[in-house]
């Protein structure tokens, strides 16, 4: 990373970590470097049409059909962006659908790839092309294949989730990890910042994990696999869930085993079904806000970078380099100031 | 071990009466796979896995993939294959969810709209196969894709939630509405458990006990024998595939009625697991030869494998290694012949 | 004499069962030393023994004077044991010259020397007498009768002293047979002494010097003079006294069953008309690719007519496929019953049963009444073993023969169409199939058979139709069919063998 690069994102993450600390400020910060970027496009929409592609995953989940429903939405504020948005069935085809749209000669490429290692190559290749890349949720493997990144924090989700946890639990008890699909830097690092947390938290061992496998992020593989987890568990105190959709299956799971006043659980998304489970109180206790919003951002973040413009709140103003979403605890107690951001 | 019987002189006593008997081995092995995976899980976890609850858990995990490999075992008996199960119970779900609506509380909407449309998708795949002449790999290949399409396309890419569905009482579901299926017993066994276990027997009856069966394996057997012999070849292919669908209509419904929701992402590789179950029990890819019981057995191998490493906590990549051992192991087991 | 090869109470025990219990065999130079005995009675492993591929439990063999290295298949080559099988082991990519020089092309250094490759290979094709068959042709393309001279070139160019046909005249028609003992002729001419199984007593006639005859493991007769007679010979390999190969000659009725008008359907069929009727045996003759297996095909509604019309019983049969003519009254016992007729993992019964299921269910099937009903066919067919669970794939051939014909038995059916029903068959299990065929003309059916044995079709027949090029060219009645008039008009004035059926 060049220092000027370095300098950027620190003062970047700098501005977010100010929002940070007032908790409930977050996204409105995000809210208002979107406003930002409105007026800013404002001031110069008589110029040139900006061309962005953007590639996502097959939109098999909710939380990635709300990726591509934002992305569309952002893009469809602005007249003068040129948008079309690819879904891809796997990580092979995407890569071919990317390379397709290098050939495109678009201004700007937007991607959330399926994987991020393996489509890290194809990203290099659109900035060497003299194509800026701008990478959503999945992290590529490489510095330079992407101008800009956005993601959420998966590793502050789990230690929100481990603090959350070690407190209602008092550091003593049973908890199962249901985790998403394995392999992924999303998975990884949800599942780090909750083991790093808990020890650091509750040093004396009182947590235990007691199992904890993939549910691929799929509803019936979350409940079939929770089923086994609690034949095979007689004490469970808390459940640690890495997706909203996916609990469903858990919960299930659980209520039709008649245990779920013996155990809480918690999410990860925030999605209209989580919310009205954790407003309705009892098993569903808590989720963590992934925002799908980060779409918008990525596709305001890819028609600035096309104009030549930036960020008006930085000196000099300039797109940063990486952009982390923190993540928010909802609860019961905070439910209805998130509710308006829920996705489906 | 090789057979010397290389010529093809008959009436070689000893060596023949030996491969016929082999014969049954084969299906006793896959019991013996069944039994050892069942004891291993009882010496290693002894406290929580040999007891009828967890039976009763494996049982229940086992029926929704083992409605989709009995009707798979008639498939595959003609020589043909079925990719799109998992697709279509995804959609079969999903259109029987929309055609309940969001207030609705009627099952027998829901059971019957999904079963409906699970057949019609397998219609079209068997007018492909039967009449189109299109290799059944291609054509459910092909429906793989535009099933799983329509099941995200019906509903917008939202599950359907149905826990409404449950005969007017939260919690304890009526009889014969859409959750009794999920989550009611009879005599402590769950509901789906007899619905699997009727749909087999049921199977085996007309596999082995009805003329439809007879030509069924037939047709597998020896396509070309069977024509001249007056197998009416085409009608049973067409009929193979339309019975699929209409079990994976039945596999929907339990799926949505242990989930209480219509899930456009369920099913995901459903084919995979029933196939193998299949084959493993003995049903021979080429056609010819096909078993129920085998199947049966073979599904209860796949339920036992992933209920004991998901309780045993194993990690992922070791998970996946050794169902892969475990399964090359009961192929290895089976007599050369019947291996493909 | 010298004695090429000399064969001295042979054993040969595999786990379970003695194949030859102690068989003797001599071979002179120069002869043709044929081999009889039904199925299962140890030719083809005697054959492996003396090849090399099987290594014999006990006895001797003696090549040219010499103990053959057992076991050793390259062995027992390098010295001039070469063996011939009925699945010719050619590949089919290969050229010609490729072919016979297969494993020992003549190199220098690891290169191949083409030239030489093509030139004495022509020389070995010219020896046979067919150097028409061009040396740089792939194999996969020529008939089965010349793929089968390329495999006899191949035996000489490693020089040859011993040459054992394993059944050549199965693949063969008449002409190619004809052809065949030229070659033969000429191999013996130069010294070779040859070994050649067959079950066809005509041919033993025809070609062979001298006859050995083996049932089960043992040598019943060796060295009798070729002349012996037919009935002797069959005695020997049957071990009892069979009163005749071929029974009465049938009649036949006046009652029409089957009608053929102008059937066509090109190419193979370009206009037939001919008639069964009820007790008649009508045999249809020709040689390969006179469109007989083609007619058959047309009449039971396998393929359709392009013109014509079936009439079965004066009504017309409209095509339908199989399932229509079989509820017409026809039956169809096709040319390769391993893969047109038989499920062969399936068991005799399930075999038998599978065209009249219909008889057995109301809803289930009866499979008690389904197995006593085919055991009952099965039975009065005499299919050996007396067990209706067998798997039919290890039936002998003429035993899987018995079981389509049950099949069609049980179903009970007016017009019978057999096509090559005694190919694959022993002697023995022959004259039954012959009975049972007489025997259902005599009940009242029609039955038209289809055969490449002329001299088989001369002797049960009705009267018998000559096939030539997709049309009738002639009528024999029974009484004065001979297999050599039969030729003779199954044979076009300038036939030359077709040997390549595409030009390369």
């Amino acid at each position: 990373m060049s220092r000027k690069r370095l300098l950027i994102s620190v003062a970047a993450a700098l501005l977010l970590a100010i929002g940070a600390t007032a908790c409930m400020s977050d996204t409105e910060t995000v809210t208002q470097t979107v406003t930002v970027g409105e007026t800013t496009a404002g001031e110069s929409s008589s110029g040139k049409t900006v061309t962005i592609i953007a590639s996502v995953p097959p939109t098999d989940h909710g939380w990635l059909g709300a990726i591509s429903k934002n992305a569309q939405a952002a893009a469809d504020k602005f007249d003068d962006v040129d948008f079309e948005l690819v879904q891809a069935a796997d990580a092979d085809s995407q890569a071919q659908q990317i390379e397709q749209a290098i050939a495109k000669k678009p201004d700007v490429i937007v991607v959330l790839p399926q994987d991020g290692a393996a489509l890290t190559p194809v990203a290099q290749k659109a900035q060497r092309a003299g194509i800026p890349v701008v990478n959503i949720d999945r992290l590529f493997t490489a510095p330079d294949a992407a101008t800009a990144t956005i993601l959420g924090d998966n590793y502050q989700i789990g230690v929100l989730a481990a603090t959350y946890i070690g407190d209602q639990l008092k550091c003593q008890g049973n908890v199962v990890e249901i985790q998403g699909l394995a392999g992924i830097s999303v998975t990884t690092d949800r599942t780090k910042g909750f083991t790093d947390t808990l020890k650091k938290k509750c040093p004396g061992g009182g947590i235990k994990i007691v199992a904890s496998q993939p549910g691929d992020f799929n509803p019936d593989k979350g409940l079939t696999v929770m089923e086994n987890i609690l034949q095979a568990q007689n004490s469970i105190d808390a459940v640690y869930t890495h997706d909203d959709d996916m609990a469903q299956g858990v919960v299930q799971a659980i209520r039709n085993a008649g245990r779920d006043d013996d155990m809480f659980l918690t999410g990860v998304g925030g999605s209209q079904d989580a919310m009205k489970q954790i407003k309705a109180g009892g098993l569903y206790r808590a989720t963590f806000l992934y925002n799908p919003n980060m779409a918008a951002t990525a596709v305001n973040m890819a028609r600035l970078i096309a104009l030549g413009q930036g960020f008006g709140e930085l000196v000099p103003p300039e797109v940063p380099r990486m952009l982390v979403v923190p993540a928010a605890v909802v609860t019961k107690d905070n439910v209805t100031k998130y509710e308006k951001y829920a996705f489906n | 071990m090789t057979t010397p019987a290389q010529t093809s002189e008959p009436g070689r006593g000893a060596a023949l009466a030996q491969r016929v008997r082999t014969l049954e081995l084969q299906e006793y092995a896959l019991a013996i796979v069944v039994v050892l995976l069942f004891v291993v899980g009882a010496i290693l976890k002894p406290d929580t896995f040999p007891t009828w609850d967890n039976v009763r858990n494996m049982l229940t995990q086992a029926s929704v993939v083992g409605v989709l490999a009995i009707g798979m075992t008639f498939v595959i008996a003609t020589a043909g294959i079925d990719l799109s199960v998992g697709s279509m119970v995804a959609a079969a779900g999903v259109f029987g969810g929309i055609l309940v609506g969001s207030d609705g509380t009627s099952s027998l909407i829901f059971i019957l709209g999904a079963i409906a449309f699970a057949t019609f998708l397998g219609s079209v795949n068997a007018t492909a196969v039967a009449y189109g002449r299109v290799v059944p790999f291609i054509a459910t290949l092909a429906m793989f894709s535009v099933a799983r399409g329509l099941a995200l396309l019906l509903n917008d890419q939202l599950p359907v939630s149905l826990l409404d569905l449950n005969g007017g009482s939260f919690g304890d579901p009526r009889p014969f509405s859409l959750l009794w299926f999920g989550n009611g017993r009879i005599g402590g066994i769950p509901v789906s458990v007899y619905v699997f276990i009727a749909i087999a027997v049921i199977g085996w009856i007309v596999l082995n006990r009805t003329r439809y069966g007879r030509y069924v394996v037939a047709v597998g057997g020896n396509r070309e024998a069977a024509r001249i012999a007056g197998v009416p070849v085409r009608r049973i292919i067409f009929s193979v595939y339309v019975l699929s669908g209409f079990l994976a209509g039945i596999s929907a419904v339990l799926l949505c009625a242990r989930l209480g929701s219509a899930s456009p992402v369920s099913g995901n590789l459903y084919e995979l697991d029933a196939i193998g179950a299949v084959v493993i029990g003995g049903t021979a890819l080429a056609g010819g030869r096909a078993t129920i019981v085998g199947t049966f057995l073979g599904v209860l191998t796949f339920a036992l494998i992933f209920s004991l490493m998901t309780q045993l906590n194993l990690s992922t990549e070791i998970q996946q290694v050794t169902k892969g051992l475990i399964v090359l192991g009961a192929v290895l087991l089976q007599r050369p012949e019947a291996r493909y | 004499m010298t004695k090429v090869l000399e064969v001295r109470n042979l054993v040969k025990e595999f786990p379970g069962v003695k194949a030859l219990k102690g068989v003797d065999l001599d071979v002179l130079e120069a002869e043709v030393h044929c081999l009889l005995g039904p199925n299962g009675a140890g030719k083809s492993t005697l054959i492996k023994c003396v090849s090399g591929a099987v290594e014999p439990t006990s006895g001797e063999i003696l090549f040219m004077g010499e103990p053959l290295p057992a076991g050793d298949p390259a062995g027992s080559l390098k010295r001039g044991v070469a063996t011939i099988y009925q699945e010719l082991d050619l590949v089919p990519d290969l050229s010609v010259a490729e072919s016979i020089f297969l494993a020992h092309e003549p190199r220098r250094g690891p290169l191949l020397v083409l030239d030489k490759m093509y030139r004495e290979s022509e020389a070995l094709l010219a020896r046979l007498g067919h150097e028409s068959i061009p040396v740089r042709a792939k194999v996969g393309k020529l008939r089965p009768a010349a793929q089968q001279i390329v495999s006899i070139a191949r035996a000489l160019s490693g020089n040859v002293r011993l040459l054992i046909m394993d059944e050549p005249s199965a693949i063969l028609d008449e002409a190619e047979i004809s052809t065949l003992f030229d070659v033969v002729r000429r191999l013996t001419a130069e010294g070779v002494g040859v070994v050649y199984i067959s079950h066809r007593l005509d041919e033993i006639r025809r070609i062979g010097d001298r006859v050995t005859v083996l049932a089960d493991g043992r040598t019943t007769a060796s060295g009798l003079p070729a002349t012996t007679p037919t009935g002797e010979l069959v005695e020997l390999m049957v071990g009892r006294k069979v009163e005749q190969l071929y029974p009465d000659r049938p009649v036949g009725t006046d009652r029409v069953l089957l009608e053929v008008r102008g059937a066509r359907r090109l190419p193979a069929v370009r206009g037939v008309s001919l008639q069964v009727n009820a007790g008649e045996v009508v045999g249809l003759g020709g040689l390969v690719g006179s469109g007989r297996t083609e007619l058959l095909s047309l009449i039971y509604g396998l393929d359709q007519l392009e013109e014509g019309e079936i009439l079965v019983e004066g009504k017309r049969l409209r095509s339908g496929g199989p399932r229509n003519a079989i509820r017409r009254g026809l039956g169809m016992a096709p040319e390769d019953r391993k893969s047109q007729a038989l499920v062969l993992d399936w068991s005799e019964t399930k075999n038998v049963t599978i065209t009249d299921l219909k008889r057995f269910s109301h809803v289930l099937l009866d499979v008690r009444k389904e197995r006593e009903s085919a055991r009952t066919q099965l039975r009065a067919l005499n299919t050996v073993p007396d067990d209706p669970d067998r798997v039919v794939r290890l039936l002998s051939g003429g035993n899987q023969q018995k079981v389509v014909l049950a099949r069609w038995l049980l179903h009970g059916c007016r017009v019978l169409l057999l096509d090559e029903p005694t190919r694959g068959v022993d002697i023995a299990t022959k004259a039954e199939i012959y009975r049972i065929i007489g025997n259902l003309a005599e009940s009242g059916l029609g039955v038209l058979v289809v055969s490449s044995e002329l001299e088989e079709l001369a002797h049960i027949c009705t009267r018998v139709l000559v096939m030539r090029d997709g049309e009738i060219v002639a009528e024999v009645d029974g009484k004065d069919a001979t297999e050599h008039e039969l030729l003779r008009h199954a044979v076009a004035p300038t036939d030359a063998p077709v040997l390549v059926e595409e030009v390369v």
